[in-house]
């Protein structure tokens, strides 16, 4: 029954960590609640240093402890989210309010302590089959693959906040499976005043940041919810007001008084941040005249009734823009199925039923993916402001892998482009200039690798006050759509940055910048000097590209002192929020892994060592360097590989739901396997083998996945998801046999160091998160994935040491 | 009871000659230093008490160079962006200005100092409520705040000599032009929370034409509402 019970344990916690992650992030932002979970998963680590300190303690009764921790979580989630929901914790005021510390301090706490309880669990389980530990940790991932699938589709139907209340059903039956029926009566005891304590603090609504857009949209006068959708991409939040007024790339030179005021509209937030709208449509589209005077019309002045592909349907303003501007037909991808249920339910008869007119063709899918797997050609393929003004202005979508936005897919969306087909781009303008600097960067380079002589001649950048739309047409532009460019951007008093015969006086006329330092940005793009502009420039402008898909990541190292030589303190907010936010974390998770591993590394160091040389609540202990060494390069090695490969299969499938669903879940199964097979077959070249076969599928993978996944992109989805369980189950497997390997052995001579073996890897897992994502964004997937191998070395290397006994143990 | 009475006022007395201090302080320091000349504009930095327009328990950091929560997700801005915001404004003791965005009022009690009339609009509340009250216990007395949406302005008591927008917009709302004098200036943030935004100047010439010049990068709360 400890298999069971531990199974049910290892779901909770997964599941406990996708709820969190989903609920902070809908109260805070994406970058904060990475944080605050990556810090919080250190109570994994807390759980095996006390354990280790503990262990004579609870010698003999580590079944009972087992039972009283399961116990323990039944409430824990719950009560904790609730305790963590009692501070008025706001990001935005860290810098000016020191109480906020404090605050993040309390929610760390009490965040961390299921994640604690979970871990305390396993250990013991651990502890208890002290011959099988590779069972244990194979129920244990089994539980966990189950567990983020569970919670992926529970979060399709309830909101994240009831998750941690759900989650005392599976630790009660965990609790339950472990008690003699003899002690039953009591048991239903126990668990009856768990379930009277959750109900008396019943389920708290998540305190959303005053600073997000859903909170000031909330107080406005006539705002009204009119609906909430709960998903595992996002939590949608439908919001009726006289005074929501959006237009994509911005309205320029309207003449609102003559054409009238803008349509009714209904705004869509995004986990309360991220703004997007949809538009009244009572007629026909032709009554939408104010989106002939945004930037993203441009497109439909140089196209005759396109035929349009549209990545990001969201609320529809994008196909409203083409069928106004008389496309043939429009084809929109939306990867949000809730987006998709409401634009086709409830906003279906207030949008003109924009997703289902015979014109448009809307399908749930991711953009990319759509396009690979098709042959089909478009007219025109519009990328618009996917993302929100505040996401990306303030830099919190660095850390996001975005395959939208690299080199290889501006290969394809020109190569699924007609003959004389245009591909149009719309960027929100950030302060300093870099964003659409480096996407009118990556045009170039695209047209270059496509084999186009003279990008200059195929490229139109315009831009509005706060947005850019940047053109890049399959053939050079004519003379007749240069003069048009002209035209419409006179008209609408929109600022020229780039055209073919561009000259400098034309340039900057509208919106005044200091000088036209987008014209001279894009000269230089392409001119010879273009390699120096990349080394020299305050940000990172350098194209993504799928190896290192970081488009949003701008901030570079080596600008801190200039910055900080030109603005002083002043230079914060120009840093991007994400990075720095990332960054902060590391260092956080370093510190509090220090100060975790510190009271097990001391006795080794000399430090509190009792008389007769004898370590604290150990016994015969092994190498303490060598369990570091293992237990540590094994947990950053899984973390990066995991990373590495996760982020090949994302590309590769359509639906990012469906694929993270099945990703994480046949990662920890398969993981789980291959330690079930460690378990099994205890072989003495066990580890060497597997070190040799994670080298050798890495190497492949690494080289032939992206072609493998090119030439297959046209399978149904069942079959690319069934190709990718069985391409990543072979890394998974291997991946699972080191870590119980190692622990089956320092179990089998020492029983001090499983904890302390449990606690390495758990620091080593957080930590390597963390730093997986700063070496993937500063190098490349690629150098993740040779990180991993070596570590993998390391460990094969250092796994004799772990047979050899301590020398003053 | 007399003595700690007479405490209670001689302390009172002493903290208001630090807020004199820190405010001369500030002018100099963060307004001055930062190239802001206009002497109309300096007089009333110096003059408008800016911790009676924040929390209580931030007041100490009321002339500190920076901005501070005011509640409802909305800031007091900076005091340099205040004075260079006003000064970009280019008014007088002639002049009708409108707000939109009245926040604390302490953007609008610089205004008054300066100019004949303020009209100021705030959509939230609680906040026009309280602004009304701050800028009444402050003596001001040329100032009107309605509660409303400023995103149509004030048309009925327009047009105006200047237009200042104190809370970041994603487009300049077409109605805020049209009542803007000819040879009018309005300043309005454009950009998002945490990060840098962009402050713009829009000038109605004569003629009617309107031209935009983004002046400085600054830091503001989004104007509510998402316009």
């Amino acid at each position: 029954m400890t298999h069971l019970a531990i199974f049910l344990v290892g779901l909770v916690g997964i599941a406990y960590q996708i709820a969190l992650m989903r609920i902070f992030s809908i109260a805070q932002w994406y970058h904060f609640a990475y944080m605050i979970i990556s810090i919080c998963m250190l109570g994994f680590s807390f759980s095996g240093t006390l354990l280790a300190l503990v262990r004579r303690r609870i010698a003999g009764r580590e079944a009972l402890w087992l039972s009283r921790c399961t116990l323990a979580l039944v409430p824990a989630p719950a009560l904790c989210y609730a305790l963590g929901q009692m501070v008025p914790f706001e990001s935005f005021r860290l810098l000016v309010e020191p109480i906020q510390s404090l605050y993040l301090l309390w929610i760390y706490l009490a965040f961390s302590l299921p994640f604690a309880l979970v871990s305390a669990c396993i250990t013991l389980g651990f502890m208890i089959e002290k011959a099988r530990v590779g069972k244990v940790y194979f129920v244990n991932m089994a539980g966990s693959g189950l567990g983020a699938l569970v919670v992926i589709l529970l979060l399709y139907r309830v909101n994240p906040v009831w998750v941690p209340y759900l989650l005392a059903i599976p630790a009660a039956v965990a609790h339950l499976v472990l008690q003699r029926r003899a002690d039953w009566l009591r048991t239903w005891r126990w668990l009856a005043a768990a379930g009277i304590l959750l109900v008396l603090v019943g389920p708290r609504p998540i305190r959303m940041s005053e600073y997000k857009g859903l909170s000031h949209a909330g107080a406005l006068p006539d705002a009204e919810v009119l609906e909430r959708r709960d998903g595992p991409m996002s939590q949608i939040t439908v919001l009726s007001s006289s005074m929501i007024r959006e237009t994509p790339g911005q309205i320029s030179n309207y003449p609102m008084g003559r054409l009238g005021p803008l349509p009714e509209q209904i705004a869509l937030f995004f986990d309360g941040g991220g703004m997007s709208v949809v538009n009244r449509l009572n007629g026909e589209p032709s009554e939408a005249v104010y989106l002939d005077y945004v930037g993203d019309a441009l497109p439909y002045r140089l196209l005759t009734r396109p035929e349009v592909f549209i990545v990001g349907a969201g609320g529809g303003t994008q196909i409203l823009n083409a069928l106004y501007h008389r496309a043939t037909h429009v084809t929109a991808v939306e990867a949000d199925p809730n987006l998709f249920d409401l634009m086709e339910g409830s906003l279906h008869a207030f949008s003109g039923g924009l997703y289902t007119r015979p014109e448009v063709t809307v399908v749930h899918a991711e953009g990319r993916g759509y396009l690979q797997a098709r042959e089909k050609r478009f007219d025109l393929i519009q990328l618009s402001l996917l993302d929100s003004f505040n996401a990306s202005s303030a830099g919190v979508r660095a850390l996001n892998e975005d395959y939208l936005y690299t080199l290889e897919a501006m290969g394809l969306y020109l190569d699924r482009l007609a003959p004389e087909g245009m591909l149009a781009i719309s960027r929100w303008l950030k302060s300093p200039p870099r964003d659409t600097i480096k996407m009118a960067a990556t045009l170039i380079e695209t047209a270059e690798r496509a084999g186009i002589r003279e990008p200059a001649r195929h490229l139109v950048v315009i831009r509005t006050w706060n947005t850019a739309t940047l053109l890049l047409s399959k053939v050079p532009l004519s003379a007749e759509r240069i003069a048009a460019v002209r035209a419409f951007c006179a008209e609408r008093h929109l600022d020229i940055c780039w055209l073919p015969d561009l000259r400098i006086e034309e340039t900057n006329r509208y919106t005044i910048l200091e000088t036209p330092e987008y014209f001279q940005a894009i000269s230089r793009l392409l001119s010879a000097e273009r390699e120096s502009f990349y080394r020299n420039h305050l940000f990172d402008i350098r194209p993504a590209t799928d190896d290192r898909p970081y488009f949003f990541r701008f901030f570079r190292w080596k600008a801190l002192p200039e910055l900080w030589a030109h603005m002083g303190t002043e230079w914060i907010p120009f840093v991007e929020w994400g990075y720095l936010t990332l960054i902060v974390t590391l260092l956080q998770a370093l510190l509090a892994c220090v100060l975790l591993l510190l009271p097990l590394v001391a006795p080794a160091l000399g430090l509190f060592r009792k008389r007769g040389g004898e370590i604290p609540g150990g016994s015969k202990q092994v190498g303490t360097a060598a369990v570091m060494f293992y237990f540590g390069a094994l947990g950053f090695a899984f973390m990066f590989l995991e990373m590495a490969f996760i982020q090949k299969f994302m590309l590769y499938l359509s639906y990012p739901v469906l694929a993270v669903s099945v990703i994480l879940t046949a990662m920890l199964f398969f993981a789980g396997l291959g330690s079930y097979f460690a378990d099994r077959y205890r072989g003495v070249g066990l580890l060497p083998r597997t070190f040799a076969a994670l080298a050798l599928v890495s190497a492949v993978y690494g080289a032939g996945l992206s072609p493998l996944f090119a030439a297959s992109a046209g399978l149904g989805e069942a079959w690319k998801i069934l190709l990718s369980v069985l391409l990543l189950g072979l890394p998974a497997f291997f991946m699972g046999i080191p870590f119980p390997t190692g622990l089956q052995r320092v179990s089998e001579r020492d029983d001090v160091s499983v904890p302390w073996a449990w606690c390495v890897n758990g620091c080593a897992s957080v930590v390597g998160a963390t730093l997986g994502k700063v070496l993937a964004m500063q190098f490349g997937f690629r150098f993740l994935l040779l990180t991993a191998v070596v570590l993998y070395g390391v460990a094969t290397i250092a796994y004799p040491a772990l047979t050899r006994d301590k020398l003053d143990g | 009871m007399n003595t700690i009475f007479a405490m209670v006022c001689a302390s009172l007395f002493l903290f208001q000659g630090d807020y004199q201090k820190e405010r001369a302080r500030m002018v100099a320091d963060q307004i001055r230093a930062r190239g802001v000349r206009d002497a109309a504009v300096l007089a009333a930095m110096e003059s408008v008490e800016r911790h009676r327009f924040v929390p209580k328990h931030l007041r100490h950091d009321a002339y500190e160079d920076h901005p501070l929560p005011i509640g409802h997700g909305q800031t007091i801005s900076q005091p340099y962006i205040v004075a260079a915001m006003t000064e970009m404004l280019r008014v007088d003791s002639d002049s009708v200005v409108l707000e939109v965005g009245t926040g604390s009022g302490y953007q609008a009690a610089i205004l008054a100092r300066i100019v004949k009339r303020v009209y100021t609009l705030e959509v939230i509340a609680p906040l026009a409520r309280r602004a009304v009250t701050t800028l009444r216990e402050n003596g001001m007395t040329n100032v009107t705040v309605k509660e409303g949406d400023g995103y149509y302005g004030w048309a009925e008591k327009g047009p105006f000599d200047g237009i200042v927008v104190t809370a970041a917009a994603s487009h300049i709302p077409p109605p805020l032009v049209d009542q803007l004098k000819p040879g009018g200036w309005m300043v309005i943030p454009v950009g998002p929370v945490f990060a840098v935004q962009s402050l713009m100047l829009v000038h109605k010439r004569e003629d009617g034409t309107i031209t935009k010049k983004k002046v400085m990068s600054v830091r503001f709360v989004p104007l509510t509402g998402n316009h």
